[in-house]
């Protein structure tokens, strides 16, 4: 009898520790997305992201089975979504969520159950800055969003003032912060601080009272709809700044590029770009003829993401303690050039990404900024409404 | 002070359509003493009727109006028929369940057959303004409030006037006394419900254009037809008006003044107010 419990106890552990052997289970990944709901026009590019990584790591034989959860953008069905993967699915890994507030709401989650998770694109800085072991951040928090667009408007003019229109959740509330305290710094004046409740249908009392204090720049943090209606309701009361600042998100989807109307000549930040690494053309290339429509920023996250959990979980199979070894201490080169998440600046478990401007002009995304990278010449000051 | 005129402006437009909501709960409760709880759904039926005719047939949101009207009219007189009719009776907190449970259904099968996405009706003027007195006046918000304006026109006219408006009237002021002058109560009730639907339907029509559409998109506005109908006095047409555009300009002022994260508290701190001073609110009698 003992002797059976050995040999079964050997067998186990070699199956354990070669978790590429023939014949063993995939290893499964949690994916939790905001897949209806609001901001479910984002969750879809990233969907399409994971689904070009599960293909790539097909190719080089890593064997994962993604089993997804939808969050509906709540923090409280992304926690359900997190216990179910952790304790029911007993996943090895998770990807996700999208917001901020299920994002942060997740990582509390992920550190108690220490499973490892990769957020792809989230931005509040709080998340990355619990001191957590488990939690992994591949895109760059919201400071660097607020400091490329506030230098890039630096760069390109000489504007005095700003004012802030942002939606009162955790994304909003965050990146305005970091914006407000770095104009301040780079010496301008926030003349208004406007935060709204999302899914008013009207937003021009506030929008006149930030045209009644005459703005050099105008910074906006939206999600998509919103996005949409406050460049709308900015061009029906005649709002001219020097420049209309972005913050992502609404302001960085197809659709709003899709707006030519309201989106000509506006500023936003991205995480990523087609210039920002060799094989980013070939990733737009493929995702277009895959799914009809260009990539944003928040599939090429998501295919970062993915990808970075393939190749730890090559390393350290289905073994949770492994995975994360893998993630806290390996670099990738991928799409978005090389990840490593370190520690820097009260931030742990931080991928370093950089942030370029990007500006629509004639129906396309231009990256305008740092010149670096830049591809095309930025029109500033906003020329005004056709 | 331009400021100020500007959002006094953009209050009053808004609150029009606001009022529109309200007038077709408020003829439902009046006509039937039903509490609609489904009403921003109806509205939500509506632009995704509107939103349909005009990804599918390209046609214009407002002039949709001619086909998205009648359309939810047929359905509200239906819900009525076959739902609400066997209802009237019972205690009133079975009618608020069931208008309830009827909203969570047409919200949930839109969810079903349309997805939870956000849809953006773009049209040449979503963007668009005329300039007046140095204001900007805003295109799609100014076509939603001339046509609001005309329909409540029209709505005071046939009740005033016309034989049919008479009784519905007649009915609800006293749905026994009308029955026994031999004005037939259970038809005046599918037509008030289906007029207050095809209103409620119309408000979701002038939205569009302006707004986003998508599933849940009715719960605010029944709240806000709550509020507009109990402000103004339940049952009062004149009250539901006043109180909606009382309600758009309180929303548009607070948030140019106090704060725009907190224009809903100050519209709810004055509603309770008048509430404390006018029990019956602004138009209404108060019910012996």
């Amino acid at each position: 009898m003992r002797l059976v419990s050995r040999v079964l106890s050997a067998t186990v552990a070699a199956a354990l520790a070669l978790p590429g052997l023939a014949g063993a289970a995939p290893v499964k990944i949690g994916f939790i997305n905001t897949i209806t709901g609001a901001e479910a026009p984002i969750g879809e590019t990233m969907t399409n992201g994971l689904e070009l990584a599960l293909e790539d790591l097909k190719k080089q034989g890593i064997d994962v089975k993604v089993i997804r959860q939808d969050d509906t953008g709540k923090p409280d069905k992304a926690i359900s979504a997190i216990e179910q993967l952790a304790t029911g699915d007993e996943v090895t890994a998770i990807v996700g969520p999208y917001t901020s507030a299920c994002a942060n709401a997740v990582a509390k989650q992920a550190e108690q159950y220490g499973v490892s998770q990769v957020i792809p694109a989230a931005s509040k800085e709080e998340i990355t800055r619990q001191g957590y072991k488990w939690v992994f951040r591949v895109n760059a928090p919201a400071n660097v969003y607020a400091k490329a667009l506030i230098d890039a408007a630096l760069a390109f003019g000489k504007p005095k003032t700003v004012a802030f229109i942002y939606e009162s959740t955790d994304f909003g509330s965050s990146l305005s912060k970091v914006g407000k305290e770095y104009a301040l710094l780079k010496g301008l004046t926030v003349v208004a601080d406007e935060a709204y409740q999302k899914g008013s249908p009207d937003y021009r009392s506030t929008l006149s009272k930030v045209k009644g204090q005459n703005p050099d720049l105008v910074f906006m943090v939206s999600y998509v709809a919103d996005a949409i209606l406050l460049m709308r309701q900015s061009r029906e009361l005649g709002l001219k700044p020097q420049a209309f600042l972005g913050g992502g998100a609404g302001f960085d989807t197809a659709q709003f590029e899709g707006e030519k109307d309201i989106s000509t000549n506006v500023f936003s930040v991205t995480q990523w770009t087609t210039d920002s690494s060799k094989s980013s053309e070939e990733f737009a290339a493929r995702y277009q003829a895959r799914f009809g429509k260009r990539p944003t920023y928040h599939a090429a996250c998501t295919y970062t993401s993915m990808m970075v959990v393939g190749a730890a979980v090559k390393k350290g199979g289905a073994d949770r303690a492994k995975v994360r070894e893998a993630l806290a201490t390996d670099s990738w080169q991928t799409i978005m050039g090389e990840v490593k998440f370190v520690a820097y600046d009260g931030y742990g478990n931080q991928n370093k990404n950089a942030m370029p401007v990007i500006q629509y002009q004639a129906g396309k995304s231009v990256t305008v900024f740092p010149p670096k990278v830049a591809t095309a010449k930025a029109v500033y000051p906003f020329p005004g409404w056709k | 002070m331009n400021v100020f005129f500007q959002s006094l402006l953009s209050g009053i437009l808004v609150g029009g359509v606001y009022a529109l909501i309200g007038i077709g709960l408020t003829i439902i409760f009046g006509v039937m003493r039903v509490i609609n709880f489904a009403h921003g759904d109806l509205l939500m039926l509506g632009m995704y009727v509107t939103w349909g005719l005009f990804t599918l047939f390209n046609i214009d949101p407002y002039l949709s109006l001619i086909i998205t009207a009648p359309v939810l009219f047929l359905w509200g007189a239906l819900l009525q028929k076959v739902l609400i009719n066997r209802v009237l009776n019972a205690l009133p907190q079975n009618q608020i369940l069931l208008t309830i449970g009827m909203g969570l259904v047409m919200s949930n099968a839109i969810m079903l057959g349309f997805t939870s996405d956000y849809r953006i009706l773009t049209t040449s003027y979503s963007s668009s303004s005329f300039q007046l007195f140095g204001l900007s006046v805003s295109q799609p918000l100014l076509y939603s409030f001339l046509i609001t304006v005309a329909i409540t026109g029209a709505l005071f006219w046939f009740l005033q006037t016309t034989d049919t408006g008479q009784a519905i009237r007649a009915t609800a002021q006293d749905r026994d006394a009308a029955q026994l002058m031999g004005i037939n109560v259970k038809r005046m009730s599918v037509l008030a419900f289906g007029l207050g639907t095809a209103l409620a339907g119309i408000a979701g029509a002038l939205l569009a254009p302006t707004y986003y559409i998508f599933p849940q998109v009715g719960g605010p506005f029944t709240l806000k037809a709550f509020v507009v109908v109990v402000l103004g006095g339940m049952g009062s047409i004149v009250g539901a008006t006043l109180g909606g555009v009382l309600i758009g300009v309180t929303e548009s002022l607070s948030a140019v003044y106090i704060a725009s994260g907190l224009k809903e508290l100050v519209v709810y701190v004055l509603f309770l107010l008048i509430l404390l001073f006018r029990p019956a609110g602004l138009l209404g009698k108060s019910r012996t």
